[in-house]
């Protein structure tokens, strides 16, 4: 029962992190509208966490730039199991425009596994909390499946 | 036989209703109450009341990950000594006359035990390593600094108004502290005390760490200062120990202002007709069930509203109005008392 | 301390949200919103332009011989957009659209392509059918120079929907070989000649497009 209930609370209390990869800011000012009174994401238990440690869902924005993607992964890799990676952009999924530049090592799923891709450039709000939900629901999945 | 039923009352005490249990379901019941109404206040929707008991037991599930730069036993033990401290004091407020522990302590040990939980996390902090634990504890420490010495003024101007009734000079006794205000209505009703109740509405949110004397945890700037390496169970607990202390201090604030309130209960009692236990009992839970209404009340008052007006403040303007506003309140009070208004 | 917000937070705590709830309540997209594509594979006449338009390079074109011509697949990858419509607009044939479809989420890299496959049937000899056609491989039938050699007579647009040249106007300035995506038109400053391969015209109209003079008719 005890292991129902933290499932459930799992679902119900998500926790961002938003990594920037080098995005040129467009995807991280619609991640905070989502946070804004108008989509109001808190209502479905989404915070903002300070600290990767405190996060159960990693959102990355940007191409993964070579001086980013040390630290990219280096701060994934301190949020704690379970957790659940989200591309947000076009970026992270391709390089998008950025694709082929000097500076750029993305996709991000060469590196580690991605669980949601969010298309769009910049996704809207909407389509980020689908996501978000989407990310969720599986992070639901891999707490029951511990 | 009598030591075991006694052992076994103080257990329940320690464990259920004035400790463990009731601190767990009020406390974190207060901060989705206080997040509900930010949220309101900021024209949101805002998360469901029960969300803090979503974050516990979700962080309960997580991984706890410890630095490899962390003192692993302080970086572990902490956040538990924190909690236990708060449950300590909580045993020891009084919920109008009734109090799990009576006669064993009062005002200054509470100003004692409320330095707990703000030094475990201190040590916690320091023990993880992390430069930004760094960087919140010394602002966590100007914080202690700023709010204790109005704090200690409050308590000395309720201690001076209570004592000169009694004869005593000084009255630290929580125990006289209510049967004054059962006597004599509460402390609030009088001049001297009014200055002083204010102060204590704005030393709340300071303790607690909430809005806007919140720079020794800001998420933003330091990444929650001292919780920035921590993670799992032992972050659900610092959020616990945080949202009891909203409990404690609001029910402190009941217990020094608002004791008057007991008597009524009392009387409302009496006029049922009942007597004996039955009596006892349905006074404690009436007790209990008004102070639970009142902290709602404060803490709607002094942590919501001041969260959802206020930005937040650098630490030296933190330090400064405390140091000159809300003692400057809390000394006015103490000099009423004095002059016995 | 200077406190602006007291009477507006009163005033919201009794007051309703302002939220759009949004996954209870679905809401569209504004108007011109530029979200899914759609790619309408009967009206694609295989011209390359959004391909080398395309900012992002989220554009592939795959051909594949088959019995009755060439299948070709156009793919285009959500997960590589820009959404900045520049292949719906160079699109002559309005193959390509943006609808106002946002929802695109995906677990799968595979779940963000869009792709259409047609099937187009190689040139038949004389040029009578009105379909375009393309050949790479089997192009040794040459159609002929159009009407290079025609002075002073009013030249007539074609019925098969390839370019003809006016060259009482034209100018010879190579702009439109320059923009035909398929490689199909040469011009000769020098020589003042103007030829179109009319195996690799595919009748996208770029070329009347581009020209300055307008001395294209297609």
């Amino acid at each position: 029962m005890f292991k129902k209930l933290i499932a459930e609370s799992t679902a119900k209390s998500p926790w961002l992190f938003h990594i920037n990869a080098g995005s040129c800011n467009g995807c991280d000012i619609e991640l905070v509208s989502v946070l804004t009174p108008r989509y109001d994401a808190e209502r479905l238990g989404f915070k903002l966490a300070g600290s990767p440690r405190h996060a159960d869902i990693v959102v990355v924005t940007g191409p993964v730039t070579a001086q980013s993607l040390p630290r990219v992964l280096r701060a994934i890799s301190q949020v704690p199991e379970p957790r659940c990676i989200v591309t947000m952009g076009s970026c992270p999924q391709s390089g998008n425009v950025f694709r082929g530049s000097y500076s750029v090592v993305g996709p991000l799923s060469k590196y580690v596994h991605v669980d949601v891709d969010v298309a769009g450039c910049a996704p809207k709000p909407q389509a980020v909390i689908d996501g978000l939900a989407l990310a969720t629901k599986i992070l639901k999945e891999k707490r029951e499946a511990k | 036989m009598s030591i075991v039923i006694s052992a076994l009352q103080y257990l329940g005490y320690i464990l259920i209703f004035p400790g463990f249990l009731f601190c767990f379901l009020v406390g974190l019941l207060l901060s989705g109450i206080d997040r509900k109404l930010v949220a309101k206040m900021q024209k949101r929707v805002g998360p469901p009341v029960l969300q803090p008991f979503y974050d516990f037991f979700k962080l309960c599930g997580k991984e706890t990950i410890v630095p490899a730069a962390a003192s692993k036993t302080v970086f572990l033990m902490a956040p538990l000594v924190g909690l236990a401290a708060l449950v300590v004091l909580q045993l020891f407020i009084p919920i109008f006359q009734f109090t799990a522990f009576s006669g064993m302590a009062d005002i200054i040990v509470i100003l004692y035990l409320l330095l707990i939980p703000a030094l475990a996390q201190i040590l916690g902090g320091a023990a993880s390593g992390s430069p930004y634990a760094g960087v919140g504890l010394s602002r966590e420490m100007v914080t202690i600094i700023s709010c204790e010495l109005p704090l200690v003024l409050v308590l000395l101007a309720v201690a001076k108004t209570v004592g000169s009734a009694t004869g005593e000079g000084l009255s630290f006794s929580f125990a006289s502290i209510a049967a004054y205000q059962a006597a004599n209505g509460s402390l609030i009703l009088r001049l001297s005390m009014i200055p002083a109740a204010i102060a204590m509405l704005m030393v709340i949110p300071g303790e607690t760490g909430n809005h806007p004397f919140d720079a020794a945890e800001a998420e933003t700037e330091i990444c929650e200062g001292m919780l920035a390496e921590y993670s799992g169970a032992p972050l659900g607990i610092f959020k616990l120990s945080h949202a009891i202390k909203m409990l404690t201090l609001t029910s402190l604030f009941v217990a020094l202002f608002l004791g008057g309130i007991g008597s009524g209960i009392a009387q409302l009692v009496a006029l049922m007709g009942l007597t004996g236990p039955a009596a006892n009992g349905l006074t404690v839970l009436l007790g209990a069930i008004v102070t639970v209404l009142l902290c709602i009340v404060l803490t709607v008052v002094s942590i919501s509203f001041v969260h959802a007006v206020t930005a937040r403040l650098k630490i030296e303007q933190i330090f400064k109005f405390y140091w000159t506003v809300v003692s400057g309140l809390a000394l006015i009070s103490l000099v009423l008392a004095w002059y016995g208004l | 301390m200077d406190l602006p917000f007291v009477k507006e937070a009163v005033k919201q705590l009794f007051s309703k949200s302002s939220c759009a709830m949004y996954p209870a309540v679905p809401s569209e997209a504004a108007p011109h919103y530029r979200g899914r594509i759609v790619y309408h594979p009967e009206l694609c006449i295989n011209c390359g332009m959004c391909e080398r338009v395309c900012s992002g390079n989220a554009i592939t074109r795959k051909v594949e011989k088959v019995e009755e011509g060439d299948k070709i697949t156009m793919t285009f990858n959500l997960g590589s957009c820009t959404f900045c419509a520049t292949c719906a607009d160079f699109c002559s044939r309005h193959a390509i659209e943006f609808t106002g479809d946002y929802h695109m989420v995906a677990t799968k890299e595979e779940d963000l392509l869009v792709s259409g496959t047609f099937i187009k049937k190689p040139p038949v000899k004389k040029p009578a059918p009105p379909k375009p056609a393309a050949a790479p491989a089997a192009a040794p039938a040459a159609g002929g120079a159009p009407a290079p050699a025609a002075p002073a007579a009013p030249v007539k647009p074609r019925d098969d929907g390839k370019p003809v040249n006016d060259p009482s106007k034209c100018v010879y300035c190579t702009l439109c070989a320059r923009k035909c995506p398929a490689g199909a038109l040469e011009v000769d400053r020098a020589a003042k000649t103007w030829t179109l391969d009319e195996d690799k015209c595919v009748g996208c109209g770029t070329c009347a497009e581009a020209c300055p003079k307008k001395c294209i008719l297609i």
